[in-house]
């Protein structure tokens, strides 16, 4: 399962986008681990996420805050995610300290997510690399709509969906914010980063002079 | 479990919503003026059912009988897989390896996530892949859900039955000593150029306690692409692993 980990982009569009995940391991720690998947989420919540969602429920922009919060389970895997290293750094710091005894796993930047690591007293412990895309690349969509659909993993966000998005801004049926929003919640997981996705719809459309 | 596919009925109105939902561009509109589904197309991913809020309920649920029903265990994020109790379509990976001690040091996991970005792929071109990887010695991860698909795991054949089918995503998974990465590099590579989809491809290493990454330098030294961003297990994972 490798949903945050192929998200393309630039560095600078990139630096604003840390999804984080927090996970059990079946059969180890994972039992009775539902209300400590909970306590998770809540931590998330107080630190400014633009989206976050439990695999086993759904997202936030489908679900709700309640939904999600209310039906953890043992094999939860929540999600939350952060536009800036600040709001990062302070949610990874309280996890750090709840010490719930669920793994936890930072996606973005190398760059940017190691120095926040050691500022609370943490090191890289694993890694999950990109190699990229290889095969028949003809048959991707144009990569500016790539940079949007690869922030759901599963790619359960389409590429229509986002040719349908900038076509209805264009013709003032809809606002950027809303665009975003209606793309991010077929992205069942809560990874989806509709402000990232706002930055580059608007950059779509100055390209194309909308 | 049931398992579920997607199904426009006579209801459908040809208000063309559905249409842009689709991550595999299967819906279209026909000439009776109503949204019909390609089937070959379709990987049963419900993104339709659950997302384009049709206005007359004419996507509707239908039971799904194999293999056919391949289609939706590769395609739904958010149903378990029965044998290993994780959603999606794959393991747990790294995710967890601060507590399971899944990958040492000294090797390094492979996700091969095929059909990603937002393809999708024959299972015979997956069976190509899983064959030539075979041939040089590569174990899959037996708690995969492709790996459940193999009628033989030492050559990476899969059953027969399954071979017709497309499915949205599926990752041959596995992981090799870190001396063997080139060998396996060149089989992907090479076997990249034969298939009609494209695949997505991850590597998981443990970090060394000094902070260092060795297949990192390999690959600076080698000039081997690798994305700026990925994903950090950040080690907080209790019991801890032994390494």
């Amino acid at each position: 399962m490798t949903h945050t980990l192929h998200r393309s982009g630039t560095v600078e569009s990139l630096s604003i986008d840390y999804p984080i995940l927090v996970i059990a391991a079946q059969g180890i720690n994972s039992k009775d681990s539902a209300p400590k998947f909970r306590k998770a989420l809540e931590i998330i919540l107080k630190h400014n996420p633009v989206n976050f969602g439990d695999m086993r429920t759904g997202n936030y922009f489908r679900k709700g805050l309640k939904p999600i919060l209310n039906s953890t389970k043992e094999n939860s895997i929540v999600h939350g995610v952060f536009t800036n290293k600040k709001d990062l750094e302070e949610c990874l710091k309280e996890l750090k300290e709840a010490d719930l005894g669920l793994s936890v796993v930072v996606s973005g930047l190398f760059s940017e997510v190691w120095p926040t690591l050691k500022n609370i007293g943490l090191k890289p412990h694993s890694l999950n690399i990109s190699l990229g895309v290889f095969g028949k690349k003809e048959l991707l969509p144009e990569q500016d709509i790539l940079d949007i659909t690869t922030m759901c993993g599963h790619h359960c966000v389409s590429p229509l969906l986002v040719k349908k998005m900038i076509s209805d801004i264009k013709r003032d049926k809809i606002s950027i914010e809303e665009a975003a929003r209606e793309l991010a919640k077929p992205c069942v997981c809560g990874v989806f980063n509709p402000l990232r996705a706002e930055e580059l719809l608007e950059k779509i459309l100055k390209k194309s002079g909308g | 479990m049931v398992l579920y596919g997607m199904l426009i009925t006579d209801l459908c109105v040809g208000c063309t919503r559905c249409v842009p939902y689709c991550p595999s561009g299967a819906i279209s509109i026909g000439k009776d003026k109503k949204a019909h589904i390609d089937r070959n197309k379709c990987v049963e991913c419900s993104v339709c059912y659950n997302n384009a809020n049709c206005p007359v309920n004419a996507i509707q649920l239908e039971e799904l009988e194999w293999p056919r029903s391949v289609r939706e265990v590769f395609a739904t994020v958010y149903k378990e897989h029965k044998q290993t109790n994780v959603p999606g379509r794959g393991t747990e990976e790294m995710k967890t390896n601060d507590v399971t001690g899944r990958f040492r040091p000294g090797e390094v996991g492979f996700s091969v996530d095929m059909g990603r970005p937002g393809v999708g792929v024959d299972l015979k071109d997956v069976e190509k892949l899983t064959m030539a990887l075979a041939k040089v010695g590569v174990e899959f991860e037996p708690l995969n859900p492709l790996t459940f698909l193999m009628s033989d795991k030492k050559t990476g054949k899969l059953r027969d039955d399954v071979l017709s089918e497309r499915v949205h995503s599926c990752i041959p998974e596995f992981k090799i000593r870190e001396e063997k990465f080139p060998e396996v590099l060149e089989v992907l590579q090479r076997v990249s150029k034969e298939i009609n989809s494209v695949f997505s491809l991850g590597i998981c290493v443990k970090v060394n306690p000094d902070g260092s990454v060795p297949i990192m330098k390999y690959l600076d030294e080698h000039n081997i692409y690798y994305r700026p961003n990925g994903k950090t297990n950040i080690g907080i994972g209790k019991p801890a692993a032994k390494f």
